[in-house]
């Protein structure tokens, strides 16, 4: 329990003291999202749907970069090996990776629901608090996915290639049920008409964070 | 390094092929509905088969790898890996033939053949992986875990695919053919394609497991000549 403590304070202390890795994941959200405003020439009678994708495609995207830069950092300067050494339980590594990751995607997102009010026209209200429950639970499960997949990826060339091809078809369930989730939510349906998706995003959570917790050691032992 | 059970392996799958194509093109009835077409099904089930059968192989073979750590079992899931892709994509094809004539589409996102292309994009990842850090020295470890990771996926991705068409069902309907087996002879004729393609694909695999286990083999010899070679070279 310290020592998940101590490795997600140091996670957070090194962010927050640099700062680029946050904002450069809310420039590319941003921009993602622009990118699907003219892809898709929102009108007002999709707003909902319109609004729901392109937070689930920069939630996908900018986590993805996110996942990566963390684990980068740890391996350019020997520090996984130092973790790998120290008797702290790679279970509570991995807790700790995983939320710290999940505590960078949730600022990010936070902005990212501002941008698509405006840029979707939405109302600021019930609607945006009734989307709280889809996007935690999917930035939950993306952390978790990504923290595994990206300690594989990082030590592989082209990682930055190789953490997509494999992130995203495991993540495929969660972004089907995030985004019927989120569209259903900015409806203005209340969070019981959404239950069954809601219900596959916890099933998911529970599952990988589960499975990255047992496998996280064998990606990050070195031969 | 073929051995006898291979051979004999070999042999057995083709008489059952033979034996399976003549079922196929010259005993089985052809279905009212769908006509001659509908006979890619005797091919399509199996491949189906085949694909998510080698899917759980790539699997439990990672389990096995990162709990015995033998290569045996690293090279064993690569190899399903590569031949259960060649099914899967099989299916896929095998799918668009037959939908193009009797649902007008190539392409339609039923439950199913999401399903499918999705199992064909974790197959992918996995393979990519294979291909990108063949020469990592944990490799093994990291692929194991993707394979385990995989087919834990797809309970998941069967439930959210199917509640996703049920909400949204798709445009054409489907199941058209598939459970209508009306004539026993058809259930015979799937039954023998299955074992055929069954046995085929356990034949690949023991010939493509017997040679990933060669390069394995080779890839520490060459190791050890190389550490061998640098100890010398102090002197």
């Amino acid at each position: 329990m310290a020592a998940f403590a101590a490795v997600l304070r140091k996670d957070l202390r090194v962010e927050i003291r640099s700062g680029q890795s946050t904002i450069a994941l809310f420039a590319l959200s941003l921009l993602i999202m622009v990118v699907l405003v003219f892809a898709l020439s929102p009108q007002p009678a999709d707003r909902a749907r319109d609004g729901a994708a392109a937070l689930w495609v920069a939630l996908v995207f900018a986590g993805m970069l996110g996942a990566t830069r963390s684990m980068i950092a740890e391996n350019e300067n020997g520090c996984i090996r130092a973790l790998t050494l120290s008797p702290i339980d790679p279970a509570a590594l991995y807790g700790a990776k995983l939320t710290a990751a999940f505590a960078f995607m949730a600022i990010v997102e936070v902005a990212a629901v501002v941008l698509i009010t405006l840029f979707f026209n939405l109302d600021f209200g019930a609607d945006l608090v009734r989307l709280a429950p889809s996007l935690m639970l999917g930035t939950l499960g993306f952390a978790a996915l990504a923290t595994l997949l990206a300690a594989i990826s990082s030590r592989t060339r082209a990682g930055d290639l190789l953490l997509p091809i494999l992130a995203i078809p495991l993540f495929i369930p969660a972004i089907i049920a995030g985004v019927k989730s989120s569209e259903a939510a900015l409806s203005g349906f209340p969070l019981a008409a959404a239950s069954q998706w809601l219900g596959i995003l916890v099933a998911f959570d529970v599952l990988f964070v589960t499975v990255g917790a047992l496998l996280f050691e064998h990606v990050i032992r070195e031969d | 390094m073929k051995n006898k059970a291979t051979a004999m392996l070999g042999w057995s799958t083709l008489i059952m092929m033979l034996v399976a194509l003549f079922m196929v093109f010259e005993w089985v009835p052809t279905e009212e509905d769908q006509g001659i077409v509908q006979r890619i099904f005797y091919f399509h089930v199996p491949c189906a088969w085949v694909a998510f059968a080698a899917f759980g192989v790539v699997a439990i073979s990672g389990v096995f790898y990162l709990w015995l750590k033998e290569q045996l079992f690293d090279d064993l899931g690569y190899a399903a890996a590569e031949i259960g892709m060649v099914f899967c994509t099989l299916v896929l094809i095998t799918g668009s033939l037959w939908a193009k004539p009797i649902w007008g589409v190539w392409w339609t996102w039923d439950s199913r053949l999401t399903t499918t292309f999705i199992l064909w994009l974790l197959y992918g990842g996995y393979l990519m992986l294979r291909s990108i850090a063949d020469d990592t020295p944990e490799v093994a470890r990291f692929s194991a875990v993707i394979g385990i990771v995989a087919a834990l996926d797809v309970p998941v991705v069967v439930l959210s695919v199917r509640l996703w068409r049920t909400i949204h069902p798709a445009v054409l309907i489907t199941r058209a053919g598939e459970h209508g087996l009306e004539d026993p002879r058809m259930v015979v004729t799937l039954l023998v394609s299955l074992a055929a393609f069954t046995a085929l694909f356990g034949w690949m695999l023991m010939l493509r497991l017997s040679q990933l286990r060669t390069r394995s083999r080779l890839m520490i010899i060459r190791r050890d000549v190389a550490l061998i070679e640098a100890a010398a070279g102090d002197y």
